[in-house]
């Protein structure tokens, strides 16, 4: 939504921090001021760049009713804190509404508000495996793997927009409030609505079988060159097979009867995908992936995170920015996934620092005077930016100019030295060099 | 939500298929394009042989609730049919590679003329811009190319992509987010405009913890360690009937974790400071905090230790297959399923729409028969005689692959 212009405010507690908050850093010392320490963790960047952070602690009496104020001024109301906080924070659709009856209300709980579950707390990674997604990930004759990464949270967030989006429309048309329901649940089974049609159909449970298709051949990761480089590669049917003669060293393959059709090539899998290998192994990733798409096969190499940082195509869309922040001078953030034509992504900013915004809010939403916000913060209701004379430096950023092309703001020290001088003498704090704050060229490459 | 709101979803490849469905649950008129002799949807495997032929699930799965009318792009009739028709709708789904529907006439300028207000919403592998904008893609290119594969598999074997569709889902699902933004553009512009998503990119956007600076930061560099993560305790452990996983991510889930742990298997060492904090923390400890772990978790049958687990907070769920989800207590007490006209297929048990409006439960729509809304679209609709169907849309053809 932040991408897109809306003004996104992100209410935080300091007292009960979400786990972004409560992690940090890995480079950060444990024992580090935790003020500064909530603020570092780069993830911030991917789930709140271009949203503002008032620190508010809604439990008490005054600051649910600062938290009312900011109801009553908005449009869209975003929870996915587990269905039996909701009742007892008073935030429960019914209350919101209260305040703020057109209020689109959106509540994604990892399970629904009842059923056995309504109380679990998952993380992304236990949704996808009670889902059913981990069991079909892995190599046929060994244990399922985990994916590793929370798909079913960023998937859940995705179609958490289309209902939002949806719902504003009909607001527009009705005038009518929302009360929408998301539980990731029910997202992540949607994701996997093949294989459930398929155990309908048949009582087969599709399983983990590597990265082979059924009915697709070759399709699988293949080694290339080079310490742990692969090339991936999915011939989608008959016609894609018979391209392949096109690449250099490919044509006896392709014109052994044996292969012609995928039933014959699933017959045969094990050696179509020795061979196939033994001609990736010849090659880099990127020579196999070239050579195959001229053929017009669907290949490409299988990318690492730092690949990502140098890849021509990334750039090529201004996928990266580098975008102002108050913590660090400047951090880097993903790009826009959504690429609207005429009226592109238009973020201002990376992830807030806890309560960064709380004053500007107070004033520029609710129109509180001075004195009223300065007593709200002073008596903890209200949070401020801790130390916000404090600067730090990601430890690895300094790559971003060299490796991106991307402008990186200098002003005459390197983060990455910096911080090693401070590894060897063993300080027990990152001292940032706040007198060094830098004026930030704000906005992306 | 979508009432009034027409979409002419093109075919094609995966990556946009839930696009379309998304929007017919929400209330939209999806007309699915095919050629006359059935869409590539039809044929996407796993191909399940049924009493009425062999079915795609993926077609069934992503089809259901939208019209079906069959037209030839090949022929000039077929393309003035389609002209006809991008200009009585507000969105157009396409996931043709870049110039090939320029080269029919087809393209986003060319549409655009005929209807200044449409959306048109592309998916293509990466994007239409770009070095690589010609390439071609698939489910396990797009995961290939978004810097997660690293960290999935097992370290002595090739990297593993997720499987069942799940780059051609998240890149639907930010194909339909771009198709409403623009539509709330439009709403104050009064103009449509182009809406460009790369799978590349969407496979990116969720995959945060293959982004550089989430590695760099938690120090947990991309490694394939098969069922768990270098920052315990992260993944799956056995139990007496199957795995369960557990993360343990805040410093209270773990103080949990590691009380349970001392307190059913006597090993009180796994509650000293030393290993308390974030899964970073620990990683220096993996090794001995998975064993630990492990031999709380086989105590336990993989629901029940799920049970326990989460009484005492922790985030831990069994480790499911479409079978064992099929008897999940939670889904049947809480309508997780819903049941849809499977067509000749009769009844299909589907999961319910995950989004819920004001209580309510979107229906799914019946699964199309190929062509089955040539007439009322073609006629009821755009007010063709039969005469005009016939070069264009010839009746079926033999055996298509579903129904």
């Amino acid at each position: 939504m932040a991408e897109f212009g809306a003004d996104v405010i992100r209410v935080e507690s300091r007292r009960r921090p979400d786990s972004l908050r409560a992690s940090a850093a890995g480079w950060v010392p444990p024992d580090y001021d935790p003020e500064i320490r909530q603020d570092t963790m780069a993830a911030q960047n991917f789930a709140s760049a271009g949203k503002r952070s008032i620190g508010l602690e809604i439990d008490s009496p005054d600051g649910y009713a600062v938290f009312a104020k900011l109801v009553a001024a908005s449009d869209v109301f975003i929870t996915n804190l587990s269905a039996d906080v909701l009742p007892r924070l008073k935030i429960s659709y019914e209350a919101i509404r209260a305040i703020k009856p057109d209020i689109i209300y959106i509540s994604m709980t990892a399970f629904g508000d009842s059923g056995p579950y309504r109380s679990y707390r998952t993380w992304g990674q236990n949704l996808s495996a009670i889902s059913g997604i981990d069991r079909m990930i892995g190599w046929p004759d060994r244990d399922p793997v985990q994916v590793g990464f929370a798909y079913p949270d960023y998937v859940s967030a995705q179609a958490g927009t289309v209902g939002i989006l949806a719902a504003l429309e009909r607001r527009d048309q009705t005038g009518q409030g929302c009360h929408i329901e998301l539980p990731q649940y029910h997202m992540a089974l949607a994701c996997i609505t093949p294989a459930i049609v398929e155990f309908g159909l048949r009582a087969t449970s599709p399983t983990h079988n590597g990265n082979r298709h059924v009915g697709r051949a070759p399709h699988g990761v293949y080694p290339s060159r080079g310490e742990d480089r692969w090339v991936a590669i999915s011939v989608r049917d008959d016609e894609m097979w018979s391209g392949l003669s096109g690449a250099e060293g490919l044509e006896g393959l392709v014109a052994d009867d044996r292969f012609r059709t995928i039933a014959g090539r699933e017959l045969h899998q094990t050696e179509l995908d020795e061979r196939v290998a033994a001609w990736t192994s010849a090659r880099t990733d990127w020579e196999a992936a070239a050579e195959l798409q001229q053929a017009g096969v669907a290949a490409a190499p299988v990318l690492d995170c730092w690949d990502l940082l140098g890849d021509a195509q990334l750039a090529a869309r201004d996928f990266f920015r580098v975008l102002p922040s108050a913590r660090f001078g400047a951090e880097l953030v993903f790009g826009p996934a959504v690429v609207l034509s005429d009226t592109p992504s238009a973020l201002k900013r990376a992830a807030p620092a806890l309560g960064e915004h709380s004053r500007d809010i107070l004033r520029d939403v609710l129109d509180l005077d001075w004195p009223e916000i300065d007593g709200l913060i002073a008596s903890g209701t209200v949070h401020a930016m801790a130390r916000d004379d404090v600067r730090l430096e990601r430890p690895y950023l300094h790559w971003i100019d060299k490796v991106m092309r991307l402008p990186w703001p200098k002003a005459g020290f390197d983060p990455a030295r910096l911080f090693m001088e401070r590894l060897d003498e063993e300080t027990a704090s990152l001292n940032a060099v706040s007198e060094t704050a830098v004026p930030i060229e704000a906005g992306s490459p | 939500m979508l009432s009034g709101v027409r979409v002419l979803d093109l075919g094609g490849g995966e990556a946009l298929s839930y696009a379309g469905r998304m929007f017919a649950d929400l209330g939209a008129d999806v007309i699915l394009v095919e050629p006359p002799d059935g869409g590539p949807a039809r044929r996407v495997p796993p191909l399940v042989m049924t009493p009425v032929g062999e079915v795609s699930t993926h077609f069934v799965a992503m089809a259901a609730g939208k019209r079906s009318v069959t037209l030839a792009l090949s022929s000039p009739q077929g393309r003035e049919l389609l002209r006809r028709l991008v200009e009585r709708v507000d969105v157009v789904l396409s996931t043709e590679p870049v110039g090939r529907l320029e080269a029919l006439g087809l393209g986003y300028e060319d549409l655009r003329q005929i209807n200044p207000r449409l959306v048109f919403t592309s998916v293509t592998p990466f994007g239409r811009s770009g070095p690589r904008r010609r390439w071609l893609g698939s489910d396990l290119v797009g995961w290939a190319v978004s810097g997660a594969l690293p960290s999935v598999g097992d370290a002595d074997r090739a990297p593993l992509a997720p499987a069942g569709g799940l780059a051609d889902m998240t890149s639907a699902m930010n194909a339909s987010v771009g198709t409403l933004v623009a539509l709330r553009v439009r709403r104050r512009t009064g103009m449509g405009q182009m809406v460009d998503i790369s799978q590349q990119e969407a496979v990116l956007s969720v995959s945060m913890e293959a982004s550089p600076a989430y590695v760099m930061d938690t120090g947990a560099w991309q490694e394939r360690r098969g069922k768990r993560r270098a920052t315990p305790p992260m993944g799956h452990y056995a139990t007496k009937d199957g795995a369960v996983t557990i993360v343990a991510f805040t410093p209270w889930q773990w103080d949990a974790l590691a009380e349970w742990i001392s307190d059913e298997t006597g090993i009180t060492e796994v509650t000293l400071d030393l290993f308390k904090g974030t899964p970073a923390d620990r990683a220096p400890y993996v090794e001995a905090i998975d064993a630990w772990v492990e031999s709380l978790t086989m105590r336990y049958s993989k629901q029940a230790f799920a049970e326990e687990a989460q009484r005492r907070g922790i985030p831990s769920t069994p480790v499911n297959s479409a079978a064992d989800l099929f008897e999940d207590p939670h889904l049947r007490a809480t309508g997780g399923w819903t049941e849809i006209d499977g067509g000749a297929l009769g009844p299909l048990r589907f999961p319910v729409p995950p989004l819920r409006f004001d209580g309510q439960t979107s229906t799914v729509g019946a699964v199309p028969a190929l062509g089955a809304h040539n007439r009322a679209v073609f006629v009821d609709e755009l007010g063709l005689t039969e005469e005009d169907l016939q070069p264009p849309v010839p009746p079926p053809p033999p055996p298509p692959p579903f129904m």
